[in-house]
């Protein structure tokens, strides 16, 4: 393991650095632009049981420092992609995280019954409890404890594979989801999905997405995410995974202070798609310079 | 591999009172790109922009873009300083089909330019090329030549009309292929007008975009669903098209 590598629970990945779910789709198109085996996982496409077209009209907006989308969980369904893509993601020499989403209690252990059997070729699930743009499921289940611990426990007794719960900002206390998480059996939780937001055209009086509110990503949530990576850090005895925001190095290095084992990178890709390369070589700069182990940063945060 | 490009513009130039043409240095993307394609231009403003490649110097390096002023992002790239650095996309997405001998292309709006790129590729190589522009007036008439027939709804230049009126003028020849970039309406109307008449039709799209490149999903355009239990599918823009076959996606 060189100096990026890092653990998350039983989970070892040789960089911190994960492209988050909705950002990579399943690699192919990424794969175009540089070696996606420097990274340390690649978490694909939210998937469902059925294929899902997503949301119809405008789909994103653009905001002084981030964007909001509403895709709305466009996916070819879980089926086609262990068919065509599973095996792909694989071959990239890389962690490959499946992201699960669903509408339902009985979706999401539908999801769980498709994925087990091919275990061997997955390092863990990511379980979406935080889509803010579909009516059922994703984030109406993960702003309640109480349908958090039903559904992570009912995974947890159908799969040994490693169940990162990913976790939705739109609610008051984000220590009490997470450890609603953790008690329910869950191996991670990934701090942040989406901020729930809302642009409007001043010309027309209406949203400019067709859904009306949208996930809000890019460099303006970083300091919401990492408030509540170092809040969870406090109080889990699982690994946190980071989200939200990171554009560089040092936002990096900032999530992985604050707690985070590992950090995933999501809107930045739909801006500079190569900004992995440079981070990863930043990151290495950095160790070298400071002579340390990257995960030796985990958790160094001291509060005032 | 596909790369991010930092390319610096030479020269800016106006061709109507918001419309501005830009030359910009990128020996890789002269020599890559094919009509149809495009670059996403990096601006101050969070999202890269997309632009239709409109010309290629592949002799100098050099690539043209043009740059309907509709909001901040393109403002900021119409009066951009010659000499600034940009970081540049592409090219990306399909381009047209130029296998065939004969072409009648038909543009309107910021359609002039993908279409500008095509005549000439085509005239290149020695093809039978009629152009068709259509413009709302005078004032927005770009890219044109004497040898073009030109359209406008108010009738001060050209045939009076759309460019409908311009394409009845033709006279047409057999596997001659059509190739349309404009508004929505425009290509509505190009694309059944050729349906009529029998010949294969192309269309570019455009849609807010994001990536350019395919990941996000945000620029997608509805087609008719070949799988059962979805009403329609969903494919990209930028990825998937903007080039696409007539009676494909659902305008």
């Amino acid at each position: 393991m060189t100096r990026l590598g890092v653990k998350v629970g039983s989970v070892s990945l040789k960089s911190p650095l994960i492209l988050a779910s909705g950002t990579c789709n399943f690699g192919h198109e990424l794969s175009e632009y540089y070696d996606l085996s420097i990274l340390g996982g690649l978490s694909s496409k939210g998937l469902t049981i059925k294929p899902r077209a997503g949301n119809e009209g405008v789909r994103v907006a653009e905001t002084a420092s981030g964007m909001l989308n509403s895709v709305g969980l466009q996916n070819p369904g879980v089926d086609y992609f262990i068919e065509h893509d599973l095996d792909y993601m694989r071959s990239l020499n890389t962690g490959v995280i499946v992201n699960v989403a669903g509408h339902s209690f009985d979706d999401y252990m539908a999801m769980i019954e498709k994925l087990d059997p091919h275990k061997d070729k997955i390092d863990a699930l990511e379980i979406n409890l935080s889509c803010p743009n579909v009516k059922a499921g994703c984030m109406s289940i993960g702003t309640d404890p109480a349908q958090i611990r039903e559904i992570v426990s009912a995974m947890r007794s159908r799969t040994d594979l490693p169940l990162w719960i990913k976790l939705t900002p739109n609610v008051t206390d984000i220590k009490s989801m997470a450890l609603a998480a953790q008690n329910a059996g869950a191996d991670a939780v990934v701090l942040i999905n989406t901020l729930l937001g809302m642009v409007i055209d001043i010309k027309t009086r209406r949203p400019v997405l067709r859904n009306n509110t949208g996930g809000y990503s890019g460099p303006a949530v970083k300091p919401i995410a990492i408030r509540m990576v170092a809040e969870c850090s406090k109080v889990l005895d699982i690994p946190i995974i980071g989200c939200g925001g990171v554009m560089d190095y040092k936002d990096v290095l900032e999530f992985m202070i604050a707690g985070a084992s590992a950090v995933e990178i999501g809107t930045a890709s739909l801006i500079h798609p190569t900004c992995p390369v440079d981070i990863t070589r930043d990151l290495t700069d950095y160790c070298k310079s400071n002579n340390i182990d990257l995960s030796d940063l985990t958790g160094t945060l001291e509060l005032w | 591999m596909n790369k991010e490009y930092s390319c610096k513009v030479l020269k800016r130039e106006m061709l109507t009172q918001d419309t501005a043409y830009l030359t910009i240095d990128c020996p890789e993307i002269a020599q890559k790109a094919i009509p149809g394609q495009f670059v996403n231009v990096s601006c101050s403003r969070f999202l890269k922009r997309p632009f239709g490649i409109a010309s290629t110097d592949k002799e100098n390096g050099t690539f043209n873009i043009g740059i309907k002023i509709v909001g901040g992002g393109s403002g900021e790239l119409a009066s951009i300083p010659e000499g600034t650095v940009i970081n540049v996309l592409g090219p990306l997405g399909n381009g047209f089909d130029l296998s065939s001998d004969s072409y009648i292309l038909v543009s309107g709006g910021t359609g002039v330019f993908p279409i500008n790129f095509a005549y000439e590729t085509l005239r290149a190589s020695g093809k039978d090329v009629t152009m068709v522009q259509g413009f709302r007036d005078k004032s927005q008439i770009c890219l044109t030549s004497d040898d073009y027939i030109v359209t406008t709804d108010s009738g001060d230049y050209g045939i009076k009309g759309t460019c409908i009126a311009g394409l009845d003028t033709i006279d047409l020849k057999k596997d001659q292929i059509v190739c349309c970039v404009g508004p929505v309406p425009m290509m509505k109307a190009v694309g059944s007008w050729a349906e009529a008449k029998r010949l294969k039709c192309y269309i570019s799209m455009e849609q807010r975009m994001a990536c350019g490149i395919g990941i996000c999903l945000v620029c997608v355009c509805k087609k008719k669903a070949e799988q059962e239990g979805v009403p329609f599918e969903h494919v990209r823009c930028c990825k998937d098209g903007p080039v696409f076959e007539y009676g494909e996606v659902i305008l």
